[in-house]
């Protein structure tokens, strides 16, 4: 598997230079490259690699380095390898290439992508809405959408349940403890 | 004169449609000239609701991906956590796991018996199935506490362990379902209006499985060779003889036929696993559940379920909480893309009976 | 395939068959109730006697369905916050979480699972207390085997016995990192600890600080209200543990270690300065004069100085610590230790005027008139004899004196036999230090070693260390040779008693039992007592003494609104963190005087 592995290293290296490469145990691999080389790196890995497979798009919000990242996974069913392509996109302008092309279900993802993080892909012909109806909210995925106060803006909470204490509160008053508020954000 | 087409909506509530989806057809006559589907009924945010979770209690939500079919996610998100975590699973809570998910196969395949010939107006088999499925679940409440949701298997291994004199139930069990499978070919598989409504019904070109990402038995039914349970072997499928039943006609019958194969199979897998069953512990316990920090790292795995491929991407930033999950799963690639390529030619009364060949779990794809 | 297919048309009918075979799926029903498997989690019961509302049901609660709640009939005391899980049936999804972290066990699921009523509100509600007899249906349980709570504390690494007598090191090494992020991830967090420690320390926080890895926090929130944690972190007599909700089935959390281990990390006077980094308001001109520099007395010092108050501290000894300096022996609390703490108070403005004995270098009046307000840390600086017939002898001793002497740097002649005779944390001390200096020794305790109010810790370690122990035996002489030196001490044999007031047993001497045990050394740690001598006849009406301790109110003021007492010479628990309480509770109070 080693030397698959370092095979394939290799020859992407040596198509797409700038490609950084993480290696891990078994049969994961891990790529990270620029955005705009997303398209014809995937385009190679499927036609010239073995990668046949797009198993998933996924997508994970770093605000606080102001990234989103998209990680395509994908599955060579002859090498049985699994390949991780990494990529960053700038939050404040977040637009990639459609790869919809390559690998048709990628529609999807992108649909989903597009309306839950707000990432706009150049090309991508779909209906506006996927899964979300009427949203006139940030994208929900966002880390900075708060779910819990979008809950108690959006709905009511039964009434009946008012009188619930809590534990750590009840001992304190009950105890005379006054505990600091630096290190409150260390109790439960 | 050119006829004109007319938009149809099937669902979001149809008896035929596999939970609450809806699918627009433009129909000439009954035939089908463009479809799309359109989801939305569903959305629970479960992968959003992670990020205020911790390690553990997102256990609970993962089984609520897909109702008739929780135990491959169940197995995905602890593979995952331990990936990560680096946390070894006792080999006896490998088996015992392997023991779930094909129960779980065999379930599932008995809920599509009952939706493929529902969908065909064959109402008998689906309360035959659903009734033997119910034997499944028996097993299910006495080994995990639950019946449909299970949230038995968690990273480091299994919940409990199993209850005395379990294997000879699910022997039983296993016997009692090998003898009603035959009931079941006579029924479905040897009935002349089955055959009708599913040969050449639904066909999955060939040429087009990989650019739609086509998986499991949809995959298999197009004559490959396709199984992540021996294309990346997890849990203890390595020590385990089993087939990959495969058929050529990609259509709704060799998808079926594959079906039935894989039930087979399975309960040759389970009698092998009780066979084996090693002793000793079934749970590497992980550190108080409010406090359990899984240092920094992102892992995918992969699991085969009765409807295929099911991914589950996890990424933690060293906290309690996880910074991300993200479920593939088989619908959500077969019951947009792909059905949305495959429907325009066929007839309206088909819809359904495609899409419960295609594995479709509404839930699964909105999560 | 032809039109009519024949065998597909009659297969298909062999279902036929079926017709008359009894359903089996249904076979009882309505008749009989399906019983549920024997793990079935089905809808909660409470064991409301076993539970102690730690509310780590409600916090695992992933769908926020259950509710801490006060219940009539129950009161929250020492170990139970008095709060009880309700649950919201409508929003339970029986995954059972509740059930598995349980640290007491008395929250189960059970195999009821129908529940119908038309009144929504009726889902919410209170197990155990609406359904009583769930009790009989328990299937979903957490016993020790499965509970997700981890019962077993991280072991303390320490000396072996034989190298320990070797010498005055100390005995117990300390966590690693590794071991204190490990044994912090036990703690759940529930807060009962803190009402019983006398200080109140916020233990929670803390412990989470330590678990999520910022040490630097944990001493912040450690210095908040404990001017003396490293000390407390060594030698407390932690009462925290013994309400520890965990403990209730397991190792309590090792509270104490970890407030150590993270004292620790502070190395020094200055780098405690730096971490905890204190907010020193400006001097407000005001000046607080205070006697003794033990526990009591540097705790009123450290806070009020940070409040801006003036503070002089007057030690009648070289050393500041008080009984944590010359009571505590030196492989359990190392001088460096106190020194650190020490001059970490010093740091910030405490002035200590060391070796001046109030009463006779100063006199109390002159500081109290000289001070806006006084505060007395005088601590308990005298021992009770033993109180028998040739208590006089030579080589005959306080085993408090003793240890001060030891303490101090003093040379003590013991011999190679020594008895101490008691069963306090003293007994045990001045035991180990002789073994340390080469003698034999017995501790001689009037009652069973099961009633040693001793830390059971220590009792352990001294008998690793090869202390020897004569439970149930009553002390009635100390022999002397012609010289006036000890030679042995005579005791009689005692049968416990059952108290006929309930309460705990008596020892009563067995007639004829004499027995000698031969000695070069007796001590007796049997007690300490205040000396009050240094208080003037014209503040004896304003400042009462009654059995030996101060009066005073829940302020800690004596009856001169100016005078403020605390520690050994004040409460009854007689331990460095009530002193330290004490102290806290008086700067409030100071604070709360002068500002008016």
């Amino acid at each position: 598997m080693k030397e698959i592995k370092d095979k394939m290293i290799a020859q992407i290296k040596a198509v797409f230079p700038e490609a950084v490469n993480k290696d891990y145990d078994g049969n994961r691999l891990d790529l990270t490259v620029n955005k705009e080389a997303v398209p014809s790196v995937l385009l190679y890995l499927k036609d010239s690699m073995g990668f046949r497979h797009l198993s998933h798009i996924a997508y994970v919000d770093w605000i606080e380095q102001g990234e989103f990242e998209l990680v395509y996974i994908l599955w060579s069913p002859l090498d049985k390898v699994k390949l991780y392509v990494h990529t960053r996109i700038n939050r404040e302008n977040p637009v990639i290439e459609n790869i919809d092309m390559i690998w048709r279900q990628a529609n999807t993802y992108e649909r989903e992508i597009r309306e839950m993080l707000g990432i706009e892909f150049t090309g991508l012909v779909a209906p506006d809405e996927f899964i979300l109806e009427d949203w006139d909210d940030i994208p929900p995925f966002r880390k900075d959408f708060d779910t819990l106060e979008y809950v108690n803006r959006t709905f009511w909470h039964r009434p009946g349940r008012e009188d619930a204490q809590d534990v750590r509160s009840t001992i304190s008053e009950r105890s005379g403890e006054e505990i600091p508020d630096f290190a409150k954000k260390y109790s439960r | 004169m050119r006829e004109k087409a007319t938009t149809i909506y099937l669902g979001p509530q149809h008896p035929g449609i596999t939970g609450n989806m809806m699918v627009r057809l433009k129909v000439i006559g009954d035939t089908i000239v463009s479809a799309q589907t359109e989801v939305g009924y569903l959305h629970r945010a479960f992968e959003k609701l992670q990020e205020r979770r911790n390690w553990l209690q997102g256990f609970t939500l993962m089984c609520r991906f897909c109702v008739p079919e929780s135990d491959p996610m169940e197995n995905v998100y602890a593979r995952s956590v331990e990936a990560i975590d680096g946390r070894e699973v006792p080999e006896r809570g490998k088996y015992i796991r392997v023991m779930v998910l094909e129960l779980a196969r065999i379930a599932t395949q008995l809920m599509w018996y009952a939706g493929q010939n529902g969908s065909l107006g064959l109402y008998t088999m689906g309360q035959w199935s659903i009734g033997d499925r119910d034997y499944i679940l028996d097993l299910f409440e006495e080994l995990t506490g639950g019946r449909v949701y299970h949230m038995y298997q968690w990273p480091g291994g299994v919940r409990r362990d199993l209850p005395e004199g379990f294997t000879d139930k699910v022997l039983r069990t296993l016997d009692y379902l090998e003898k009603r499978l035959k009931d079941y070919d006579d029924l479905m598989f040897a009935n002349s209006i089955f055959q009708k409504r599913t040969q050449g019904v639904g066909i999955v070109p060939k040429e087009n499985i990989i650019e739609h990402g086509v998986v499991g038995p949809v995959l298999r039914g197009a004559g490959i060779r396709s199984d992540i349970r021996i294309d990346e072997p997890y849990e203890v499928y390595d020590k385990l003889d089993f087939e990959i039943p495969t058929q050529e006609g990609s259509d709704i019958w060799a998808r079926a036929l594959v079906r039935r194969a894989e039930v087979h199979q399975s309960i040759r897998i389970i009698r092998q696993v009780i066979d084996q069953m090693p002793s000793g512990e079934y749970f590497n316990k992980f550190p108080n559940p409010l406090k359990w920090i899984v240092p920094a790292g992102d892992a995918y795995v992969r699991v085969e379920s009765g409807r295929g491929e099911v991914g589950f991407y996890a990424v933690s930033d060293g906290t309690i909480h996880p910074r991300r999950m993200h479920l593939r799963g088989a619908a959500y690639v077969h019951a947009i893309t792909l059905l949305e390529s495959i429907l325009p030619g066929q007839n309206i009364a088909d819809v359904s009976a495609i899409m419960n060949s295609l594995g479709t779990c509404a839930p699964e794809i909105e999560r | 395939m032809s039109f009519f297919d024949l065998q597909g048309t009659l297969k298909p009918l062999t279902a036929l068959k079926q017709f008359g075979k009894k359903p089996h799926t249904l076979k009882d029903i309505p008749w009989k109730k399906r019983e549920a498997s024997d793990r079935y989690r089905g809808l909660h019961f409470n064991d409301l006697d076993e539970c102690i509302g730690c509310g780590n049901c409600s916090t695992i609660c992933q769908n926020a369905a259950i509710d801490m709640i006060h219940l009539e009939g129950i009161e929250g005391k020492k170990g139970d916050s008095g709060l009880r899980p309700r649950v919201d049936n409508g929003r339970c999804c029986w995954c059972a979480l509740c059930v598995e972290v349980c640290p007491t066990g008395s929250l189960s699921l059970t195999k009821d699972y129908i529940y119908v009523t038309e009144d929504p509100d009726a889902f919410l509600w209170t197990p155990g207390v609406d359904n009583p007899d769930g009790a009989e249906r328990k299937s979903f349980v957490s016993d020790k085997d499965h509970s997700l709570n981890d019962f077993n504390r991280i072991p303390m690494p320490e000396l072996e016995g034989k190298e320990r007598v070797k010498s005055f090191a100390e005995v117990v090494l300390g966590y690693n990192e590794q071991q204190a992020r490990e044994e912090a991830s036990r703690c759940i967090s529930c807060g009962i600890c803190t009402e019983v420690c006398p200080d109140h320390m916020h233990i929670p926080e803390y412990i989470n600080a330590i678990a999520s890895g910022n040490d630097k926090d944990a001493v912040k929130i450690i210095y908040d209200n404990n001017p003396l944690p490293e000390m407390c972190g060594k030698v407390c007599t932690r009462r925290c543990e013994d309400v520890c909700a965990i403990a209730t089935r397991g190792d309590s959390v090792a509270i104490r270690w970890l407030k150590r281990y993270a004292t620790e990390t502070a190395a020094t006077a200055d780098l405690t300065h730096e971490i905890v980094n204190p907010e020193i308001k400006e001097a407000n001109g005001k000046t607080v004069g205070i006697i003794g520099a033990g526990p009591s007395g540097l705790t009123a010092a450290y806070y009020l100085a940070l409040r801006g108050y003036d503070v002089t501290i007057y030690e009648a000894s070289a050393k500041a610590g008080g009984a944590t300096m010359y009571g505590i022996p030196k492989y359990r609390l190392p001088i460096e230790s106190l020194d650190k703490q020490i001059g970490y108070i010093q740091s910030i403005g405490v002035k200590i005027n060391f070796n001046t004995k109030v009463g006779k270098d100063i006199s109390f009046k002159e500081i109290y008139d000289k001070y806006d307000t006084v505060f007395m840390g005088v601590g308990f600086p005298d021992a009770w004899p033993l109180g028998v017939d040739g208590d006089d002898a030579k080589g005959s001793m306080q085993a408090f004196r003793y240890l001060y002497m030891i303490n101090a740097g003093d040379k003590v002649d013991i011999g190679d036999k020594v008895v101490v005779v008691g069963g306090g944390n003293v007994a045990i001390d001045a035991a180990r230090v002789s073994r340390r200096f080469g003698a034999e020794v017995t501790i001689l305790y009037r009652r069973r070693v099961a009633d040693m109010p001793a830390d059971w810790e220590e009792i352990e370690g001294a008998e690793d260390e090869g202390v020897h122990i004569i439970p149930q035996g009553i002390p009635t002489k100390i022999h002397k040779d012609d010289k006036g030196h000890v030679t042995g001490i005579e005791y009689l044999k005692a049968k416990m008693v059952a108290d006929d007031k309930g309460g705990r047993p008596r020892p009563v001497a067995i007639e004829g039992s004499e027995t000698i045990l031969e000695a070069t050394a007796v001590m007796a740690a049997i007690g300490q007592m205040g000396d009050y001598s240094f208080l003037p006849k014209e503040f004896e009406d304003k400042i009462k003494i009654e059995r030996g301790r101060f009066v005073v109110n829940e302020k800690q003021q004596t009856g001169d609104p100016k005078v403020f007492a605390g520690g050994d010479a004040v409460n009854r628990t007689a331990d460095a963190i009530s002193a330290i309480a004490d102290g806290f509770r008086a700067c409030k109070a100071i604070d709360e005087y002068l500002s008016k």
